[in-house]
């Protein structure tokens, strides 16, 4: 095949599939809760062998609010709602957003990625 | 050749994942990319596991004859003691779930027994430390035992949160733990037993101070009633054995890697035997002084501190207890030294009257002991562990001696961060070159040993898929 020809068919196929699938280089929120998260929080609402508390049915629920979780006092007498808003704030920067949790972890997502992982989860059963 | 070669990947890999994603909603970021992980320890099988998750075709390499790194259970002796890794922490989550997932059995340890204290010449029972004659500290601080005496840094603790053990603006006034120690009012005798069985450093003038506010403020926060720390009931080794398992291709053991090279496209790993693999990235998992001996190029910054990072010293001799001849002596079966035994850890093997005995050395005071062949390290350690525990001489034999510095692989237990070197050293070791991405124990920031391990496998497979999605 030419080189020409070659670059054609690449210059195109590439285009297709920027254009069908926005996520190129840029990973799902199913991905990035997988990777990031999943290890250590269930989604739905029951507690399980996992050290964190169940992240389903997230939005609009009280931080704090899952029976049978031990949850650090900071994060019980936060007063908090699950939002877009605050779960960014918690994702970027837990320490930061309520000092004291229990949370001992650290976000290596993008700004880009934060916000698409908040969003699916807030979104999740 | 190169060129054409990686064009026409790419235009593979642009037609495949184009196809993946009209067929599953780009829910498989990796189709048609290959990733080589060095490192079968349990950094590089957890980011191996999730990048298979998500469609890459991960090979794993592994120097060792086994896998799991620095955990090492020495199946070979009654009881199965760990030579390297040996306590899950209590908030270790990536741990047990994966433990979970792959049905590895945890259980709670069996009990230490306490120690009694040998200080210059003389036993000192553990009752009896504050007021022993040998006890060798002030009035204030004569009730601390010798292994609770850096519990006092929480007083003064700054660190608040995860990441606040690096932040570059505490890491400003870091020090070295001998300075820091004496600055914080920590009496000479309390400093001189610190720096007999520190684990957090080869000796107290490079500890960094900080470092040690990090993991006792570790310990204050784990110290709720309603933790356990764990391990694998049939040993520590069945975790990584069980994630090498379910990967779909078997790790590649006894297949040390001796060089790197990278092109803009694709990475070639070359093992010892001359064979190469070709990939799109290559994670790194393995520590710094086995990749020290890998022919690769890095970042100039970054290859410094390949060379400047150090490694704790440990030193084990792992020995069977047949009866508990201590019950009739009125001491302890387990000792904390000021000398050349460092600490003696036994405990009971569950079902039997025998006991795992481990004598465990630190730091700098490991070196005379390195230097010596096995048969005459082994040989200097019993007799001082007859000269310390006469009636043990009958009843006990060795199993194992270990050595992690002296492992050309693991080149020392843990990473080690001198004072002040974590500012800006702890992210740029872990920072991707190109396509080379790093994972261990090392490159982690919220927890140490092997949830560390898991942690880094974690965002190390973020940045590859990063990379290639």
């Amino acid at each position: 095949m030419r080189p020409s020809v070659y670059l054609a068919y690449l210059s195109m196929a590439v285009t297709i599939l920027i254009g069908n699938c926005v996520q190129a280089n840029t990973l799902s929120g199913e991905a990035l809760y997988d990777a990031a998260c999943g290890a250590c929080h269930s989604l739905g609402t029951s507690t399980d062998h996992r050290i964190g508390p169940p992240l389903g049915t997230l939005l609009n629920r009280q931080a704090g609010a899952i029976q049978g979780y031990r949850y650090s006092e900071a994060l019980s007498n936060s007063g908090w709602t699950w939002t877009l808003p605050t779960l960014l704030a918690w994702l970027s920067d837990p320490d930061a957003a309520m000092p004291n949790n229990a949370m001992n972890y650290v976000n290596h997502l993008t700004a880009t990625e934060t916000q698409l992982l908040g969003e699916w989860l807030l979104q999740q059963p | 050749m190169t060129l054409t070669l990686s064009r026409r990947r790419l235009l593979e890999g642009a037609i495949t994942g184009l196809l993946g994603g009209m067929s599953s909603g780009c829910s498989q970021p990796g189709s048609g990319r290959s990733v080589v992980v060095v490192g079968a320890g349990l950094s590089g099988l957890n980011a191996a596991l999730i990048l298979e998750r998500w469609g890459y075709e991960v090979r794993v390499i592994e120097a060792k004859a086994r896998v799991g790194g620095r955990l090492w259970t020495l199946d070979h002796m009654p009881g199965s003691p760990e030579g390297g890794g040996n306590i899950m922490g209590a908030n270790y989550g990536r741990v047990f779930h994966m433990a979970h997932e792959l049905n590895v059995p945890l259980r709670t340890p069996p009990r230490t027994l306490p120690a009694d204290y040998f200080i210059g010449d003389q036993r000192i029972a553990r009752n009896s430390w504050a007021t022993s004659s040998a006890n060798p500290l002030p009035e204030a601080w004569r009730t601390i035992p010798p292994d609770r005496l850096l519990g006092k840094l929480n007083i003064t603790n700054p660190l608040l949160g995860t990441r606040a053990w690096h932040d570059p603006v505490l890491m400003a006034g870091d020090q070295s733990a001998a300075t820091g120690l004496r600055a914080l009012d920590f009496p000479d005798a309390a400093i001189e037993l610190i720096g007999c069985n520190n684990s957090y450093g080869n000796n107290l003038s490079e500890t960094s101070l900080m470092t040690l506010y990090r993991i006792m403020g570790e310990f204050a926060r784990l110290s709720g009633p309603a933790l356990s720390v764990k391990e694998a009931t049939e040993g520590n080794m069945r975790l990584p054995e069980a994630m090498a398992m379910n990967l779909t291709q078997p790790v590649r053991k006894g297949e040390p890697v001796i060089a790197i090279h990278q092109s803009a496209s694709l990475v070639t790993v070359t093992v010892e035997s001359g064979r190469t693999l070709e990939a799109d990235a290559v994670v790194l998992a393995l520590p710094l002084p086995a990749l020290r001996q890998i022919e690769v190029t890095l970042p100039s910054s970054q290859q410094a501190l390949l060379e400047n990072i150090d490694y704790h010293k440990v030193v084990q001799l792992h020995c069977i207890v047949e009866e508990p001849f201590w019950e009739s002596s009125g001491w302890s079966g387990s000792w904390w030294t000021d000398g050349l035994l460092g600490r003696v850890f036994t405990r009971p093997i569950l079902g039997t009257t025998r006991h795992n005995m481990t004598v465990w050395i630190n730091g700098d005071d490991c070196d005379a002991l390195n230097s010596l062949d096995d048969a005459t390290c082994i040989e200097t350690l019993t007799q001082a562990l007859w000269k310390l525990m006469p009636s043990a001489r009958d009843v006990t034999s060795v199993g194992q001696l270990v050595r992690w510095s002296t492992d050309p692989y693991a080149g020392g237990a843990w990473a080690l961060w001198r004072p002040g070197q974590a500012a800006t050293a702890h992210e740029a070791i872990r920072t991707p070159a190109g396509r080379l991405f790093f994972a261990g124990e090392h490159t982690a920031e919220a927890y140490r040993g092997m949830e560390a391990a898991m942690e880094s496998g974690e965002r190390a497979a973020l940045e590859v898929m990063r990379l290639l999605a």
